[in-house]
């Protein structure tokens, strides 16, 4: 037996083993808590861990599943899953119902929003008092599961089963497209759109999957504690919460898990003064050696390791000062949480597994894939429409308050060639980039491409209609590997939903293998085919922009935008880099250039645009355009007269 | 009609404690991209601390400015224990997590050493009301709009008049380019801070004779002065003194004519829909994404 699936057997019979070993109904109750919890964790995870943005309304989420769950069971006497079932969907749709305005905003603005729609779900559970019976609460009897009545251990089953299916759905989703699309978004937005992986879209999909996780924790929780009250899902919950997934480890289901159990027992370890003065001093001195030994081999500096060293003696003494610990419990978990966002950043499992070394699952999928049958061709070939016109801009305009950073621009690019764009810095190439690829959206004028206009349309959609492009400081996504990068941009091969995701139907797994040999082929036809398991961030950066191509042939295009594709790149990789370029073409890719190497430009482009100050100078042969005095002179400042 | 003037009275008294309070985070904003989420607890301790003053037997016009003090000196704690080091780390959401924690401890050293239960405040005016247009006004809500645009406008003169204030202009406008050129942007960034939690302090001395005082009765405020600075605009001066009055006035009407468990509730639904409709707020300027 391999060693995880091993782990995994333990980890299951201890599990449900759990109410032999402790037969106490309280420590069974708490388990029950610790796997509830631990789902919320699993779906607030895919929000905070993958997407990276903060969620304050998880508690608000927590309390709609648990009274959905109260109210089926007070006004209609619902059956057990029936208001399981209803408390998800009832907690997704209103996640989708905050998600939809919210997630238009990141960061500080999102924290606020989320708290504020917590904040609101407090309210009205207090005042709708018809539905919700108010601050009264609503108390259950026993559940009822098939007819039969569950006593505590039976419903810690229930909840231990459903804890173990959450797991796997959660995994299974995170590794999958979908997973990958919410590492992405984080990792880069801009490139994501780019990638035809809609920002926002995804954002919102990640926040309602959360949602229905937070609403399956509350009904379940409704059960367990068979009361529930508005002011349990408060402000402190959700940072509660969020403490979990720092604290355990983001982007990891033990971390989740760990997390889970940390926060339910650290109450009970509070209410306990004497054992919390036993595990306070253990942490002061564990934190004090574990820093005196980083001061000594040099690893940090001694008024670096003061203050965690000053937080943990200071929380030793005050537990001795203090005779009971019950009132300063928020001012402790408020302790906790500071030296756990400065100290423990990546969370205790994150900790370890750096201390261990162990790599994460990238570099073994990378290596999987390898053994994989190589696909007939790894880059699209696209012969459709024979010659002519594939883009055509017409009198661009382009403004940014006074500034006319494209002054009425006429580009047009034939199929099947190569066309360079160059002009001294300032002259207005990127921001036609980002006109063509939908990042602004042009004050006048009209870009047909394939004789449609794209003017208006979002990223995503100009990416899905074949325009992929590289970016002037390159916008990998970091935290992923090689693989992974370019298995972003094939995200439009897929057609699998959640539900093949979560069940491994026969659809995702075919379409998962094909998409995986598909980018290892696009690896290695950019020469990166053994770094596909490094993660993007530590590839060297000529490496990086050659990933970058792979990546954006990906999307399968018909036109592509090199922009800098030969900045701070070697002679040697340049001269690679021309060979590529040139393969590329030969497979029918219509390519625009922008380069500030001459020589590049002028030995594989087959017209040359330049542009000066927003307007259009010249435009022709690279021979041409070499001798062109406008362009000597937008280069090399006029001759004086 | 006369209830409703008196009602559009008090909603604007109540609209300019959130202005100031918004006014906090504006400051913050433009120097650091960051913003105390405990600001509200900012308030509540001025409030407490005013309170405890006052029950000293000091004049509770002498009382301000020592709560003025003690609120600038919170507000540079809460920047270097909790601000600065996460911008250091560059950690993503570490300043959001860590100035939460730090509100959570303020709160709950609050409950212990003033207790849970609300308190009153002693009004420095006389409580009786003076007629204004066919309404009865209290002499201490015509104080808070007052104190509240002095307060905004001594800022704005700083920033305009001094050497120091111009200092501060520059760190809003390029915070590299302001370091460049030798302004110490971190202190800066303190000094903002200090500031912020100061207008936080001093609304809550000024709001506390009209409300009760408590521990818990900074969260929801700040909360909703967090609504006020997005419906007006995170950069515009005039937007946060229109989204206060507006949402003053929504809430004093939704608690009159709804029910006051209800009062909550515009703001915060107000501040969805302007972040659905233009998140940039009524007033504030969309920013151009560069690539």
């Amino acid at each position: 037996m391999k060693r995880p699936l091993l782990l995994a057997a333990i980890g299951l019979a201890l599990l449900v083993g759990f109410p032999f070993i402790v037969e106490n109904p309280y420590y069974i109750h708490l388990a029950q808590t610790i796997a509830i919890y631990a789902i919320l964790l699993f779906g607030l995870d895919i929000v905070v861990g993958y997407t990276g943005q903060v969620s304050l309304g998880h508690a608000g989420l927590f309390g709609i599943g648990a009274y959905t769950a109260g109210v089926l069971y007070m006004h209609f006497h619902a059956p057990l899953l029936l208001t399981i079932v209803c408390g998800i969907g009832a907690t997704a749709a209103f996640g989708a119902i905050l998600a939809l305005p919210a997630l238009r905003v990141t960061g500080p603005y999102l924290a606020m929003v989320t708290l504020a729609f917590g904040t609101i779900i407090q309210i009205l559970i207090n005042e709708v008092t018809d539905v919700t019976n108010g601050p009264m609460g609503i108390t259950f009897s026993k559940p009822v599961l098939l007819g039969m009545v569950l006593d505590e251990r039976a419903y810690y089953w229930v909840c231990s089963f459903l804890l173990v299916a959450s797991l796997i759905v959660v995994h299974r989703l995170l590794r999958s497209h979908l997973g990958r699309a919410f590492e992405a978004l984080r990792g880069s937005p801009i490139a994501s759109d780019c990638m035809g992986v809609s920002v926002y879209r995804y954002k919102v999909y990640a926040f309602v999957i959360s949602a229905g996780f937070a609403g399956l924790a509350g009904s379940l929780y409704a059960y367990s504690e068979r009361y529930i009250s508005p002011n349990t899902y408060n402000f402190e919950l959700t940072v509660l919460f969020l403490l979990a997934i720092i604290m355990g480890g983001r982007k990891t289901r033990s971390g989740a898990l760990l997390g889970a159990t940390i926060i339910v027992m650290l109450p009970k370890l509070l209410d306990d003064l004497a054992l919390f003065r036993y595990v306070s001093v253990t942490l002061a001195v564990l934190v004090t050696a574990g820093a005196g030994l980083l001061v000594a081999r040099g690893k940090t500096t001694l008024a670096r390791s003061a203050i965690p060293v000053a937080g943990s003696v200071a929380l030793a003494v005050l537990s001795f000062v203090l005779t009971s610990m019950t009132d300063w419990r928020l001012s402790i978990f408020g302790l906790i949480t500071l030296l756990v966002v400065y100290y423990l950043q990546d969370g205790i499992v994150g900790y370890v597994r750096q201390a261990l070394g162990w790599r994460g699952h990238g570099a073994d999928d990378a290596a999987q894939a390898a053994l994989l049958a190589a696909p007939a061709s790894a880059v699209s070939t696209s012969t459709a429409g024979g010659a002519g016109e594939l883009v055509a801009a017409d009198q661009v305009l382009m403004q940014f308050g006074g500034l006319k950073a494209l002054n009425e621009v006429t580009l047009h690019v034939a199929r099947g060639t190569i066309h360079g764009l160059i002009g001294p810095n300032g002259s207005g190439k990127s921001t036609m980039m980002n006109v063509l690829t939908g990042i602004y959206v042009p004050t006048a004028g009209a870009i047909a491409f394939k004789g449609q206009s794209i003017v208006g349309r979002t990223s995503a959609r100009i990416a899905l209609a074949g325009i992929a492009r590289t970016f002037q400081n390159v916008q990998l996504f970091g935290e992923m590997t090689a693989l992974q990068n370019v298995l972003v941009g094939l995200h439009h091969s897929y057609r699998s939903n959640l539900l093949d995701v979560a069940l491994h139907l026969p659809r995702f797994r075919r379409e998962e293998r094909e998409a995986t040999a598909r980018a290892y082929a696009l690896l290695k036809f950019v020469g990166l085919e053994s770094l596909a398991g490094e993660e993007a961030r530590n590839l060297p950066y000529g490496k990086q922009r050659l990933l970058e191509i792979a990546r954006a042939l990906a999307l399968n295009p018909e036109l592509l935008l090199l922009d800098e594709p030969a900045a701070g790149l070697t002679a040697p990789d340049i001269k690679e880099l021309v060979v590529i370029i040139r393969k590329i073409r030969e497979h029918g890719i219509t390519l625009i250039l922008i380069e500030h190497h001459m020589d590049v430009v002028m030995s594989v482009c087959d017209v040359v645009t330049v542009l000066d100050f927003g307007q259009k100078i010249a435009e022709g042969t690279p021979a041409a355009v070499q001798s062109d005095p406008q362009v000597i002179k937008a280069y090399l400042g006029s001759e004086a007269h | 009609m006369e209830i409703l003037t008196q009602l559009i009275f008090s909603g604007i008294a109540l609209g300019m404690i959130y202005a100031v309070i918004a006014f906090g985070y504006q400051l913050t904003f433009a120097t650091s991209d960051t913003l105390n989420f405990g600001q509200g607890d900012a308030l509540m301790l001025g409030a407490l601390v005013g309170l405890t003053l006052v029950g000293m037997g000091v004049n509770y016009w002498l009382m301000i400015p020592i709560v003025c003090v003690f609120g600038a000196i919170q507000g540079a704690v809460v920047e270097r224990i909790g601000v600065r080091p996460a911008i250091r780390i560059k950690s993503e959401f570490g300043w959001i997590m860590s100035t939460i924690a730090l509100g959570i401890i303020f709160k709950n050293v609050a409950e212990n050493v003033w207790g849970h239960d609300d308190l009153k405040f002693p009004s420095p005016l006389p409580e009786a009301p003076i007629r204004l247009l066919g309404a009865n006004v209290l002499p201490m809500e015509i104080l808070v709009v007052v104190g509240a645009v002095a307060m905004m406008a001594a800022v704005e003169l700083f920033n305009r008049k001094t050497i120091w204030g111009k200092a501060v202009v520059a760190t809003f406008n390029d915070r590299e380019a302001a370091r460049l050129m030798g302004i110490n942007t971190g202190l800066v960034i303190t000094f903002s801070y200090a500031l912020s939690s100061m207008s936080a302090a001093l609304a809550g001395v000024m709001i506390a004779p009209l409300t009760l005082t408590g521990a818990t009765m900074g969260a929801v405020l700040g909360l909703k002065a967090f609504a006020v600075a997005i419906i007006g605009g995170l950069t515009s001066g005039m937007g946060i003194i229109v989204g206060g009055i507006i949402l003053g006035i929504a809430e004093k009407l939704t608690g009159f004519y709804l029910s006051t468990g209800y009062q909550d509730v515009p703001g915060l639904v107000l501040l969805l829909i302007v972040l659905a409709v233009r998140p940039a707020g009524l007033f504030g300027k969309t920013a151009i994404k560069k690539v």
